[in-house]
């Protein structure tokens, strides 16, 4: 259902909502508005070829800004197909794909592949309190910045960095570090934080209340933090033969470790299968 | 809601998970504590499910809500003896010096970003105007089911949410003056 | 249109279902004084919505749920208590529920005393309420809350189907990989009952198939070696043949292959 939202003229100093592109990079802009206040903001982010930059600000709208570039050293995909530039040419717009939408308060940006060598970096700014779900499959590395909304982030090839977050984080990535700084701890907020490849790394204030289950397969863990340990199982020593018939003895600590900080509260997961899990205490 | 009417308890669920929350926004803006925001949610819903058969179909479910958060909370005020009365009039009066020194358009785009003064000046609102102003703006509620809840005409309600935010403007610059003093 | 009848208009076209109107608009083009204040409490009007949202705990869903327990309990029950002594009975099942839930799955905290009527039905009450609280929050849109849910449904009984059905579902089609994998450690538990471990166990083994995502499959595998479960035998192997497959999740499928041997 469209919604109009008059406020009179002259207005709230926001990013004008023009498109503005930029003559060397063919940098694109659009502006979204949240139309229904009476449903939290959200904003949902899928796809991507680039880098991707959610920062939170004071404004009241959703600004979407893009730039296209080639990826340096693509090999054949794409030489000589209709989306690469002519030769001296630069691309203007390359909004195919781009999918922007709002409805009942949640604005969706979509972004498909660009096929040719080419990658759409993305910066988004949004207001402070808005939930952010974020999912990329071919992009690179991913930044959330300053929300204090509820954050869902999953990367597949690159590091995940949330900086200056004060609601719940769930994070994932298939090959990248998962990198949070947490300014403030709601109080009954579960989170989990985890990738297949790379170092689990997340830093608390120093009065979270929170129960820590954590697991890696190879790597160690490491916190400053005062961890009171809940009894885990014992190390399990494994002996077996190798290729060449010589016996092996394999002392593995198999499973979850779990312990809480000030107290216990709700669970905070922390699973890596190669990397180390590292908890700092601000 | 007219299934819960129909005895189907268990659909109060999907209710809560959709409204609760703003709820209990309603009322922390209205009585700024949380343990008692927390209890009057957990009051409308049993009085909700309690009160159930009486639920029209025809009516709007928001509506009905907050016809009931309302009398919880004013219960509520009752039982604690905090309920007051404000006179609106003589608190507009009051501000009315401070209307020739409100600014111009571009100096107020930048000035309402004070968010710290912006929640005194909402806290410092006689109690119904800082309400039509809550289930106007942050609950979203359409004219109609405003009249419904406040038990007033539609054309009035558009009338006393510009009163309202006329007030919050004034309460707000006077802070901001008080602060720059 | 004059000036007072413009003001009322001027926030009119920002609520919902609302419209200002083309009079508003024209008698806005002529007057300066009413262009000025539209702008300015339009602006102000904006800035409510920068306000930060009051959220509230995670005790008022738990106590919802306790009373809907109560309530579904007391609808079934035949012997009844009468209308009015409902609020006292809600209110002493939320403080012994309170006193459980702190000792999160050792045990109940009160005295056991199957003898009296009250105690078992208050007993049955708190399960039925974690049960209710487990799957609602299952089923919630936030990640973060669906990963409450399962941390709940470690609160059940491990003969708890509906629960157990509910983390299976979890794991097989949570669009979150965080909350798929918090399911698969979930679902340990539910090995432990007679009433249950065997379908856990099926559960795990066919889901193995259906995950893509490598930490969930790691997760799995460890799962089944942990059971030594041999009935996984042909699936593991399957993985640790099939070069779609990540390398590390492969060498994980043998590695479990041998220490069930």
């Amino acid at each position: 259902m469209m919604k109009r939202i008059v406020v009179g003229m002259g207005l709230v100093a926001l990013a004008a909502a023009q498109p503005q592109p930029g003559a060397q990079d063919g940098r694109q802009q659009i502006t979204m508005p949240f139309r229904d206040p009476s449903m939290p903001r959200k904003l949902v982010v899928e796809g991507g070829t680039g880098s991707l930059t959610i920062r939170g600000y004071q404004g009241q709208d959703a600004i979407i800004e893009y730039t296209g570039r080639e990826i340096p050293g693509a090999t054949g995909r794409g030489r000589g197909s209709r989306n690469e530039p002519p030769p001296g040419m630069h691309q203007i717009g390359g909004s195919r794909g781009l999918d922007i939408t709002e409805e009942s308060n949640t604005v969706r940006v979509n972004s498909q592949n660009i096929f040719g060598g080419r990658a759409r970096d993305m910066v988004i700014q949004v207001p402070a309190q808005t939930s952010v779900n974020v999912k990329t499959m071919f992009g690179g590395s991913m930044t959330i910045e300053n929300i204090s909304g509820d954050i869902e982030a999953e990367n597949f090839n690159g590091q995940v960095t949330i900086n200056n977050a004060s609601g719940s984080v769930v994070a994932h990535s298939m090959n990248g570090k998962i990198l949070v700084s947490l300014d403030r701890v709601a109080a009954d907020k579960s989170m989990s934080f985890s990738t297949f490849n790379g170092d689990v790394d997340v830093t608390l204030p120093a009065d979270t209340k929170a129960r820590f289950k954590m697991r890696t397969d190879f790597g160690d863990i490491f916190t400053d933090f005062d961890v009171k340990m809940e009894a885990n199982a014992a190390p399990v020593v494994e002996e077996s033969k190798d290729k060449n018939g010589k016996s092996r003895r394999r002392v593995r600590v198999d499973g979850t470790q779990s312990g809480t900080i000030n107290g216990g509260g709700p669970e905070m997961q922390f699973t890596t299968f190669n990397g180390r899990i590292l908890i700092h205490k601000k | 809601m007219a299934e819960v009417s129909g005895g189907q308890v268990a659909r109060l669920g999907v209710l809560f998970e959709r409204h609760h929350r703003p709820l209990f926004r309603y009322f922390v803006s209205m009585n700024g504590n949380r343990e008692l925001a927390e209890d009057l949610v957990q009051e409308v819903f049993f009085r909700m499910l309690r009160y159930r058969t009486s639920y029209d179909p025809a009516q709007s479910f928001t509506a009905w809500m907050y016809q009931i958060a309302r009398n919880a909370g004013v219960d509520q005020a009752r039982k604690r003896g905090t309920a007051q009365v404000v006179d609106i009039d003589t608190f507009v009066d009051r501000r009315a010096e401070l209307v020739s020194a409100s600014p111009g358009p571009e100096e107020s785009a930048s000035r309402g970003q004070d968010l710290a003064l912006l929640r005194r000046a909402m806290d410092q609102l006689p109690e119904d105007k800082r309400e039509i102003l809550v289930l106007s703006r942050f609950q979203g509620m359409k004219h109609e089911d405003i009249a419904e809840v406040l038990g007033c005409e539609v054309g009035t309600v558009k009338v006393r949410v510009y009163r309202a935010i006329r007030a919050l403007e004034q309460i707000y610059f006077a802070l901001e003056k008080e602060k720059a003093s | 249109m004059n000036c007072e009848q413009a003001k009322t208009q001027m926030l009119g076209g920002a609520m919902p279902g609302e419209n200002q109107g083309e009079e508003f608009a024209a008698h806005l083009a002529s007057c300066e004084s009413c262009r000025n204040e539209s702008s300015r409490i339009g602006a102000l009007w904006q800035s409510l919505d920068l306000l930060p949202v009051e959220e509230p705990s995670g005790k008022v869903r738990e106590r919802f749920y306790e009373m809907l327990g109560a309530y579904r309990q007391g609808q079934a029950s035949v012997t009844m208590p009468v209308k009015q002594a409902w609020p006292k009975m809600i209110w002493q099942v939320a403080a012994a529920a309170a006193l459980l839930v702190v000792g999160l799955g050792v045990g109940y905290g009160v005295r056991e005393d199957r003898s009296r009527p009250e105690l078992v039905q208050l007993r049955e009450e708190v399960a039925s309420m974690r049960q209710l609280v487990a799957l609602s929050l299952m089923q919630q849109q936030s990640a973060s809350d669906r990963l409450r849910g399962v941390s709940w449904s470690y609160q059940v009984e491990p003969s708890d189907e509906e629960v157990m059905n509910a983390l299976v579902t979890t794991v097989n089609h949570d669009p979150n990989v965080n909350v798929r994998l918090a399911a698969v450690d979930a679902l340990r538990p539910f090995t432990g009952s007679p009433a249950t471990h065997l379908m856990a166990r099926n559960a795990v083994i066919q889901a193995l198939p259906r995950q893509t995502t490598p930490i969930v499959q790691v997760a799995l595998i460890d799962f089944l070696a942990e059971l030594k479960e041999r009935n996984a035998a042909p699936e593991l192997r399957r993985l640790v043949s099939d070069p779609d497959i990540d390398s590390g999740v492969r060498k994980r499928a043998e590695w479990a292959l041998e220490r069930m041997q």
